[in-house]
């Protein structure tokens, strides 16, 4: 299983959920993602888009205006 | 020495005694009032009830003690104005605890005697644990009525600020909250993409709000307590019923006295002076001018009633200072979204006879890149002939009350768009954008006032139409997180060599996230020969209906 952190600070939605889809499809199932995003919109977005794929979001934490969203890759 | 005597003591009461104390150190000033308490902060009171302020002292300002012996006002409290004899410069006043008359003299007299809540006539409406939110004594007994630990559902009766502020507060004390508004819909005097933003946000903080409905009666218990509300269209468990469905002035001792009134408003001039002489009237029972219509209005706000109770008294003697009136500037927070909106709204500058244009632009309220930055959404209308700007909303959960406050000068001022765009404001990442919400909003409307693009708003939006083309630029994965249903998507960069699965001759709406790619997308829709295009105004951040 492997482990990857995507730094999305400073950019503006769609740029972590790309970041993040691209990287979500060389993934392997199993392997953790974290990514961490200043774009305060992003918070919603990972919630909706885990619900609707086969990714489950393991935590979602909001700390002085930077979220940090921790998403395994579903099989 | 002049005799000053001032009905009311709220707001544009006490600034008026407090004021003349500091122009006229000989006069007598005196105010009397029917209420328990004086120059207590009325807006406050929702927040009393919410628990952000934790004790009733904290909204009053100054007490009869303190102005007795700090200013030298005598103030009369349970003591209301019976009549006025203008010709003999008389008010009587009766003692509501003895019930004994007094006949009190003037030189001037200024009535502050603000506004009523309005009562539904309906079934149940005097049962207990129903109130309206008024005086300090209405969140007092509805604090008590919470701590009873009783109140499990509220009905908030009225969607305009004191009761979606209510909402918000008894909502904070674990009160499942249902608001009823007779109008299709909440916040009167925004426009309707504002106000359908807000209701989602309320529903999202589990408030429930039914628009288009009457309350028709309120079913009671044994024991005389409401229990339950009934509206046009369904019943709603009710532990606690809040009346917040409008005001009127309070005017029933000025009309006596033969002082003109309008629409219920006592009609004073620029001067703020009543048809009598020596009688003025400041406050919420009074008219204020609208600066952009010149009409009279009725304008019930704090920020008014301590503006004119505190001008009327320049102009006791002779005409000094003249009150510029208003422009209905308002702001609310309602849990952690703010909306504020000045000026016309878009349907007040189409009955002025204005050829109106608007935009709704998102942004965020500072550096996109700077941690703690929130969206707002600024909507604009403007004059298509001057460029002059109308009016302004701005929402979101970002700072609005810089923009509005901003754009509430320039519509004062008579800017218009151009001006706006060109204006130099306050910028650094954490307190702005270096291009401004307010000037990229400027900015977009100068590109329709060119007519580059068209736009069409989110309420205006027929996705039942079978011949409409709804185009989402944006990406993949912004698609699947949430998407307008029948909505195609085609990413923008994807668009030229897909051309051909779209139809030229539909109308096409383009959408994306804030308005940007949709904008680009039109414009080569439009070059690749499609006639009818329009983009989304405000994207899909500022759509408030349902999404896939």
């Amino acid at each position: 299983m492997a482990e990857y952190t995507l730094n999305c600070r400073g950019m503006q939605c769609p740029g972590p959920i790309m970041k993040l889809f691209t990287q979500m499809k060389t993934a392997q199932p199993g392997d953790v993602v974290t990514i961490v995003v200043t774009d305060l919109g992003f918070r919603t977005d990972i919630e909706a888009w885990c619900r609707k794929t086969k990714n489950t979001l393991v935590s979602l934490e909001e700390k002085d205006g930077v979220i940090t969203a921790v998403v395994r890759k579903g099989e | 020495m002049m005799k000053l005597l001032i009905i009311g003591g709220v707001a544009a009461g006490t600034k008026a005694a407090a004021r003349a104390r500091r122009e006229y150190p000989d006069a007598e000033v005196t105010i009397v009032t029917q209420d328990d308490y004086v120059a207590y902060a009325g807006c406050g009171l929702p927040y009393f009830v919410g628990g952000e302020i934790t004790e009733a002292r904290e909204l009053i300002v100054r007490t009869p003690d303190e102005f007795k012996h700090e200013n030298r006002i005598d103030v009369l409290t349970r003591h209301q104005a019976t009549s006025i004899d203008a010709a003999a410069h008389t008010v009587t006043v009766r003692d509501l605890n003895s019930s004994t008359d007094t006949i009190f003299p003037y030189d001037k007299l200024i009535i502050a005697t603000g506004a009523l809540p309005l009562i539904p006539n309906i079934p149940g409406a005097n049962l207990k644990r129903i109130s309206t939110v008024r005086g300090l004594n209405d969140a007092l007994k509805i604090r008590a009525m919470l701590d009873s630990g009783k109140i499990n559902n509220a009905v908030v009766v009225g969607g305009g600020f004191i009761g979606l502020e209510m909402a918000e507060n008894l909502s904070r004390r674990g009160v499942k909250v249902t608001v009823v508004e007779l109008k299709d819909a909440i916040l009167p005097g925004f426009d309707p993409e504002i106000a359908v933003l807000v209701a989602k946000q309320l529903r999202e903080h589990d408030v429930v709000v039914y628009t288009g409905e009457a309350l028709t009666e309120i079913v009671g218990n044994a024991a005389g307590e409401a229990v339950e509300a009934v509206t046009t269209a369904r019943r709603l468990p009710a532990d606690m019923v809040i009346f917040a469905a409008g005001i009127r002035p309070n005017t029933a001792v000025a009309v006596a006295a033969g002082i003109t009134t309008d629409r219920g408003m006592i009609i004073v001039d620029e001067y703020l002076h009543t048809n009598l002489p020596d009688i003025f009237a400041v406050g919420d029972c009074a008219s204020v001018r609208n600066r952009q219509t010149g009409a009279d209005t009725f304008s019930p706000l704090g920020s008014t009633a301590n503006k004119t109770g505190r001008l009327v008294v320049a102009n006791l003697f002779e005409d000094t200072e003249k009150f510029s009136g208003v422009l209905g500037t308002t702001i609310v927070r309602l849990f952690d979204y703010h909306a504020g909106r000045t000026g016309l709204s878009t349907q007040e500058a189409k009955d002025a006879g204005y050829d109106v244009e608007t935009v709704l632009v998102p942004t965020p309220d500072r550096a996109h890149y700077f941690p703690g930055n929130r969206m707002i959404i600024t909507k604009l209308i403007a004059d298509r002939a001057t460029h002059k700007l109308l009016g302004a909303q701005v929402a979101g959960t970002g700072v609005v009350d810089k923009p509005i406050d901003t754009l509430s000068v320039g519509i004062a001022m008579g800017m218009t768009i151009e001006q706006l765009s060109g204006m130099d404001l306050a910028y650094t990442p954490p307190f702005a954008s270096a291009l401004n919400s307010s000037i990229v909003a400027a900015n977009v409307m100068l590109n329709k006032l060119a007519g580059k693009v068209r736009g069409i708003s989110p309420v205006d939006l027929k996705l039942d139409d079978p011949t409409l083309q709804l185009l989402d630029v944006r990406t993949e994965p912004e698609y699947i997180i949430s998407a307008i249903p029948g909505a195609i998507n085609i990413p923008i960069e994807e668009l030229h060599p897909r051309l051909g699965e779209l139809d030229a001759a539909c109308p096409t709406v383009v959408v994306c996230k804030v308005g940007r790619r949709a904008y680009a997308a039109a414009l080569e829709l439009t070059r690749a020969g499609f006639t009818d295009v329009k983009i989304l105004d405000g994207g899909m951040t500022a759509w408030p209906y349902e999404t896939e």
